[in-house]
């Protein structure tokens, strides 16, 4: 695999990520079950953070050929 | 064939470099790389991270046995990661997740995660090295895990407690903030956020522990895929809601400033005029605020780089162009008085602001209302700061406050008892130096107010 020769990922940086995972893991669902509760009381999200979409790119953002050379 | 010169920042990589040949930029792709390059292609994965405007366009060139020549779309002003405002770093952090999760779902992984591999272009991020791109290998955690954090989620995490000037330490570190200073420049209630602490504190930990005993013998672990997604999307809804702490300094700055409404209107007026009359497509505005002068443009510009000190001010505009979907202009984050410098191996891989911009050569520059903080501020002589202005561009309009204005006097009791060093501030001195280096073109007072307007043009024009 060539990114070996690249550079030095940090072997504590690799062995910790099974950690990280965990937690974040716990920190998903924790967020997930907040905004149910939330949302089940009538409090909406707010909608004014808009400036950045979700992380997931969608067919649309694919089929947009506004970005494809112009 | 013209000569072909490999580019100084282009060589860290063993899967290709980038070289320029006459004046085209191009990046060559080594035999190393052809199996992903090949996978990258024929899947359409490139394709679909070009139409959705995450990666930047380029073309094959040629395609041979010792290697493959793609041409990228060109980007006119390279912006580096010490030169973004607040909210552009975070663009810049969620498109490289945004991208991970992708590879991830389409079986790829970004083998690196350095913040150089994202520049600003029609306004917008875009991630600019074709080559980060590799296999996925079945339940391997993420190699550029570290990479991200030092270079992304640290400085990001550290502005928020800091504020935003904190982003300039990555002029210091090429590589990314190293993860034990960032850890020792958290404040210590960080250690009682899981998500922090995890990402920061131990992450530290573990790469100090691990450190020392690595003979290349340790198992790098496992991961499975879900896990790593369950990282990248936590940093990535972290990051999404990140603020900065500090209020805005400058942010309404139009409103303090000593310009009637009117005088304010003709200064547009005036800009306007200007610009049209030199014909200008590409412009510079130093001390460009959030870019309100440029925008009252109304000829079309190709490209405006609007650059200010003040890191809220380059936010703001950012803002704007991202609401009004303007693909022309550019904001960011430079100090006229301490510009970025060149960094890395040989001063050679990241290029200095002077000569990016010399290199960009923007038809016009406009300096408003930064002339009396060069000189006063900064003390920097008027022969010194029309020796700069005149190294880049054909025209400048520089406004010149005079004496009797209201901020020059702020400034000059600020100097208390050397306010006489600074009798040299004058306009017979202003006029008398800048003249050595340029010629005028135009000069209009601006009506009640203690300003004057000028289109100056460089002896130096092509």
């Amino acid at each position: 695999m060539i990114h070996f020769l690249y550079f030095d990922p940090g072997l504590g940086a690799m062995v910790v990520q099974a950690v990280i995972a965990a937690v974040a893991g716990v920190v998903l669902f924790s967020k997930n079950l907040m905004f149910k509760i939330k949302s089940l009381f009538g409090f909406s999200q707010d909608k004014n953070e808009e400036l950045f979409d979700d992380i997931d790119v969608t067919d649309k953002d694919i089929e947009n050929t506004e970005n494809s050379d112009r | 064939m013209t000569d072909k010169i490999q580019h100084s920042s282009s060589f860290r990589d063993p899967s290709g470099y980038v070289f320029t040949e006459g004046n085209i930029l191009k990046r060559q792709i080594s035999p190393l790389y052809f199996k992903q390059y090949k996978a990258l292609k024929e899947s359409g994965f490139y394709q679909k991270l070009i139409k959705a405007g995450l990666l930047i366009p380029h073309k094959e060139i040629t395609e041979d046995n010792t290697g493959v020549v793609i041409q990228p779309e060109f980007i006119p002003f390279v912006t580096y990661p010490y030169e973004w405002s607040f909210n552009q770093y975070k663009e810049a952090a969620l498109l490289t997740l945004k991208l991970q999760k992708f590879c991830l779902d389409h079986c790829f992984s970004l083998k690196d995660a350095t913040a150089f591999n994202v520049t600003f272009h029609k306004g917008k991020a875009i991630f600019i090295d074709t080559l980060s791109f590799d296999f996925y290998q079945d339940n391997s955690p993420w190699r550029a895990y570290k990479q991200f954090i030092s270079h992304f989620f640290g400085p990001l995490v550290l502005a928020h407690y800091h504020g935003a000037q904190s982003l300039k330490l990555m002029h210091s570190f090429i590589d990314g903030i190293p993860v034990k200073l960032l850890s020792s420049m958290m404040p210590g209630k960080t250690k009682l956020s899981p998500f922090l602490y995890s990402n920061i504190h131990l992450l530290s930990k573990y790469e100090d522990k691990h450190s020392e005993d690595y003979k290349g013998e340790v198992n790098h672990g496992t991961l499975s895929k879900g896990a790593q997604q369950k990282i990248i999307k936590s940093l990535y809804e972290y990051i999404k809601r990140l603020k900065l702490k500090e209020a805005s300094e400058w942010g309404d700055y139009y409103n303090k400033t000593n310009y009637t409404n009117d005088a304010f209107l003709q200064k547009e007026k005036i800009v306007n005029a200007w610009v049209k009359e030199t014909e200008a497509k590409t412009l510079i505005d130093v001390g460009g605020n959030d870019g309100t002068f440029v925008r009252k443009i109304d000829t079309e510009l190709k490209q405006a780089l609007v650059c200010d000190i003040d890191n809220n001010a380059v936010d703001i505009n950012y803002r704007e162009v991202k609401s009004r979907k303007e693909i022309y202009m550019t904001p960011f984050v430079q100090d006229v008085l301490n510009p970025s410098a060149s960094i890395g191996f040989n001063n050679d891989e990241r290029f200095s602001f002077k000569e990016r911009l010399q290199k960009f050569s923007p038809d016009i520059t406009l300096a408003l209302a930064v002339i009396h903080h060069i000189s006063l501020s900064g003390n920097v002589p008027f022969n010194k700061s029309a020796e700069f202005f005149a190294a880049f561009s054909n025209y400048l309009i520089i406004e010149f406050p005079k004496r009797e204005d209201s901020w020059v006097q702020r400034l000059l009791n600020a100097k208390s008892e050397f306010k006489g060093h600074f009798d040299f501030y004058n306009q017979e001195n202003f006029e008398g130096e800048f003249m050595n280096y340029f010629s005028l073109e135009k000069k209009e007072t601006i009506a009640n107010s203690h300003r004057i307007m000028y289109l100056l043009k460089s002896k130096n024009a092509k």
